[in-house]
């Protein structure tokens, strides 16, 4: 019975299509291999947020006399709300690790080579509007250290010359934090972020079946040689798709262990009159921007310390997007040397960074 | 002379313009002050004694309400001259001290005075005031003890809900301890301590430090112009003025009686007057901290009695602990605990009503109200405790969740086997 | 043949028990608990006739204790049991009408404003709604 619904709907559907994609899409196999599940796990990540997220949606209330009143009450309240709740806080943060993982091996692989730039650049908004993501929820429990942790991210992008201010008072909706910006950044995370996500994803997705998979430069190196063995190839389905199914597995057992484990922690509701608590940071993910900003000097060059660093992040994100028009088209050579150790090091410097964040701020 | 008649005329006119001219430069007020002339020419004056009482009269309430310097001195305040401070024009220039309170009685005390200036205005009893030590002491001769200007001020009193006044809320303990201070009050018999442990008591810190004005200043207790130590039937009075509940409680109780009798005044026997702390349940016992064994004798009935009341008080205040600590370890493992902590509110609520309870020093009174405090207290607990039960179900949900996920994770991984021994190598 | 199918057997049973796993807690978070509604702006104070005219509770309200009162003509009145001087719990004094305060004496009218002793500041008023049943306490409107 069920077999013959399924082949109504395969027909009804057009689903042959994809099946027939499914069933000849291939990945390389080689040393590089294990990158390649990263990409995937982001978006099963993602796909836990989406659930989480509207699960959530169906008792929380976005105005700041109730927001936090009504996370306490799905916390203590609801069934299994401690769970859905903390399960969204903390997939939130292995997804955005997960992204981080993706593009920076994205980048020292050189996916991002021709014909791939697009995928590389979709990529990188999807990190940005991933971060616009993580910022606006993290505000939504309305309490001390996300409302001190919004003041501070926006005091920073009002800082941008010329159009900072503009931008402080889109984001705030107003010159301070209020309720007005609470229903704003609510308003961006369920329902504006998560349409600009749907098309670039759409597009990102497409385009990686487009292109199929990338092969690193030194594993398209050692294939091009005479004699080399036939390049290995593993079908999609099922043996890589059972083993994204392997990895998904295990990250919902992290994330079952950490909610149960570290639950998310309610804090104390948002008083915008008492003073700033002690040791604000914001999240990890925004951590070593935030310990540059605070270790530059006050002033360079006669401008604004904190400006200056502003921009040179800018700057150097900009740069680092650009990268499939920068480096060397083949990826082999100095300038693709040197590409790899601009990634080496900026891994380095992420890492560095959020050690001395965690080291030297706490709340 | 009639050959130059306009003279004398513009002579008068520059004079006035020269007046007008130096009242508008110098900003000299008009009215009351415009017309007295004893501030303009005692604020020109060198001699400290002479100028020190223009320095704040401006301020002065009196002078305010339309009052000058001749309501209270007399003489002329029209009369630019020496001739204004005659004592023939009843000019005063040193009222005695002991007169002050009869000078400043005779607008204070008349009602109908009194009225010209506030509806319900506050009228001075002399009567009330010849209560007091102050009063008697003064009538005698004795110039060190106060009148109305010692606390008050003079040339720039104030009233009373101003800040600046000495006698403000806030600033009484200040003003009597002017006096009342061991070196001031040398060769009197009474003790000089008060301030001192005024400032380091609950109702000093309340008043000075935390500001708040209900809190009880020296007046409060003592009164204000008939003070002197409390002659009220029962010092239990005053204290219940405020302490309502403990007040209405200890009237009725055995222990009154039984102080009565022994001539011991209620509440300062056991909790001082001036230096009153906080009290504390260590205060319930014979010996060492307790005051009980100020009258009472170790192993008498009333001892065995507080020996029951303070476990029950010790029992009350661990059970509360207990639930306390409880609650926190939930909360650590990050369980909600809102109804728990709403529960132990109650019982601490209970707690306040228990040590009021006590002063009933009646056994069944205060089991009662023991057993019911005891009874929110667990309730707390059981809360507490139903809370760390669900973690710990949480905590079993979460391993056999891990276990079915790790026991599909190895069977998934078979499976990759299986297949891929049947395709051969990629 | 047979053990290839009872292993594919043994992955779809066990991949159904941990997706039942994955859905029970989302099915029991569908459904509403008891309160619907986190307990900030009402609750439900008392049940009718649970009062008797002349007395009142204490139940609480957003964390605090709140008291209802029911005058001697039956009518309800509710207000945040916190008094306004040092924070203890009031009590209502039916003989005298008033909202008492046993730890400094402090004493409120039924309108809930402080007529004597230490308390600062009136108490808050909150507003009665019987419904049915049930007494609900609400934070009044523009609070």
């Amino acid at each position: 019975m069920i077999a013959a619904l399924g082949r109504w709907l395969t027909d009804r559907l057009g689903l042959d299509t994809f099946r027939e994609l499914a069933e000849h899409k291939r990945v390389p196999v080689h040393r590089h291999s294990f990158w390649y599940y990263w990409g995937g796990m982001t978006l099963f990540l993602f796909g836990v947020q989406v659930v989480t997220g509207i699960l959530l949606l169906l008792y929380y209330r976005a105005s700041a006399d109730e927001a936090y009143e009504s996370v306490r009450f799905i916390m203590a309240q609801v069934s299994f709300g401690w769970l859905i709740r903390s399960i969204h806080s903390w997939s939130a943060n292995l997804m955005i690790g997960a992204a981080m993982i993706h593009m920076f091996s994205a980048f020292l692989l050189k996916s991002y080579r021709a014909p791939r730039e697009m995928t590389w650049l979709s990529g990188m908004a999807l990190l940005g509007l991933v971060f616009a993501f993580g910022f606006s929820g993290y505000l939504l429990p309305w309490n001390q250290l996300a409302f001190f942790a919004t003041k501070v991210g926006t005091d920073i992008a009002g800082a941008l010359p010329v159009v900072g201010h503009f931008i402080l008072v889109f984001l705030r909706g107003g010159e301070n934090i209020t309720g007005g910006t609470l229903t704003r950044f609510f308003g961006f995370h369920v329902a504006v972020l998560p349409a600009i996500v749907t098309v670039i994803l759409g597009l990102h997705l497409y385009l990686v079946q487009r292109h199929g998979m990338s092969v690193p430069p030194s594993v398209e190196e050692a294939q091009a040689k005479p004699g080399a063995p036939p390049p290995r190839m593993m079908k999609f389905v099922p043996n890589f798709a059972l083993r994204d199914a392997v990895g998904w597995l295990a990250a919902l057992g992290v994330l079952a262990l950490l909610a149960a484990l570290f639950p998310w922690e309610l804090g104390r509701k948002a008083d915008p009159y008492a003073p700033a608590p002690a040791g604000i940071r914001p999240e990890w993910y925004f951590a070593w921007m935030f310990q540059t900003l605070r270790m530059l000097p006050s002033k360079i060059l006669g401008l604004e310390g904190e400006l200056v660093g502003i921009l040179g992040i800018t700057v150097a994100g900009l740069g680092w997007a650009a990268v499939p028009f920068l480096d060397d088209p083949k990826g082999r050579g100095q300038r693709a040397r040197l590409w790899t150790w601009i990634g080496v090091v900026a891994i380095v410097y992420i890492i560095v960074f959020t050690w001395l964040t965690y080291r030297d701020v706490k709340p | 002379m009639s050959a130059r008649p306009g003279r004398a005329a513009s002579a008068r006119l520059v004079l006035g313009a020269a007046l007008v001219a130096l009242a508008v430069t110098t900003g000299m007020p008009r009215g009351a002050l415009a017309r007295d002339t004893c501030y303009e020419c005692h604020r020109a004056e060198k001699e400290e004694r002479l100028v020190a009482p223009t320095r704040n009269i401006l301020k002065d309430i009196h002078f305010e309400k339309g009052l000058t310097c001749a309501s209270c001195h007399g003489g002329d305040p029209a009369d630019s001259e020496a001739t204004a401070m005659d004592p023939d024009k009843g000019f005063k220039e040193h009222i005695e001290h002991k007169s002050i309170a009869r000078l400043c009685a005779s607008c204070h005390a008349n009602a109908a005075y009194m009225k010209h200036f506030n509806p319900r205005p506050y009228i001075f009893s002399i009567e009330e005031f010849e209560t007091s030590v102050h009063f008697k002491k003064a009538s005698l001769g004795d110039t060190k003890v106060a009148t109305c200007t010692s606390c008050h001020g003079v040339h720039g009193i104030l009233p009373h809900t101003d800040p600046a006044s000495p006698v403000y809320a806030q600033n009484v303990p200040r003003t009597c301890a002017h006096c009342h201070n061991a070196e001031y009050m040398k060769g009197r018999s009474l003790p000089t301590n008060q301030y001192d442990l005024y400032v380091t008591s609950v109702h000093g810190k309340a008043l000075l430090e935390k500001g708040d004005l209900s809190a009880p200043a020296c007046n409060d207790c003592h009164g204000n112009h008939g003070a002197a130590p409390p002659g009220l039937n029962d010092i239990s009075m005053v204290c219940g003025s405020c302490h309502g509940r403990e007040g209405e409680l200890f009237i009725k109780s055995r222990m009154k009686a039984g102080m009565d009798s022994l001539g011991k005044r209620g509440c300062v026997t056991c909790h001082s007057n001036h230096g009153i702390q906080h009290p504390s349940d260590a205060m319930l016992a014979v010996g060492g901290k307790g005051v009980c064994g100020t009258c009472h004798q170790p192993g008498a009935a009333c001892d065995r009695a507080t020996v029951r009341i303070v476990s029950g008080f010790v029992g009350l205040r661990d059970s509360l602990a207990l639930a306390d600590s409880l609650l926190k370890l939930a909360e650590d493992r990050g369980m909600e605990t809102g109804l728990g902590r709403d529960s132990w509110k109650e019982a601490q609520d209970q707690q306040v009503g228990v040590r009021a309870g006590l002063h009933s020093f009646d056994s069944a009174q205060i089991t009662g109200v023991l057993d019911e405090g005891l009874g929110l207290a667990r309730h707390a607990a059981d809360q507490a405790r139903a809370a760390l039960r669900d973690w710990r179900t949480r905590r079993i949900g979460m391993g056999l969740s891990l276990l079915a996920i790790l026991f599909v994770i190895a069977l998934v991984t078979l499976k990759i086997r299986q297949i891929e021994a049947r395709q051969g190598p990629p | 043949m047979k053990r290839r199918e009872f292993f594919d057997w043994l992955i779809g049973i066990s991949g159904t028990v941990l997706g039942g796993f994955v859905l029970y807690p989302v099915a029991r978070y569908l459904v509403p608990p008891p309160t619907p509604e986190a307990a900030t702006r009402r609750v439900i104070a008392a049940k009718k006739d649970e009062l008797q005219p002349g007395s009142f509770k204490t139940f609480p309200f957003g964390g605090q204790p709140g008291i209802l009162i029911r005058t001697a003509d039956g009518e309800y009145r509710a207000f945040t049991a916190v008094c306004t001087h040092l924070g203890c719990t009031v009590q209502y004094r039916g003989e005298n009408k008033t909202i008492w305060c046993a730890c400094h004496n402090g004493t409120y009218n039924l309108e809930g404003a402080n007529v004597s002793g230490p308390p600062p500041r009136p108490l808050e008023r909150f507003d009665v709604h019987v419904a049915g049943d049930l007494i609900m306490v609400e934070k009044a409107k523009g609070a």
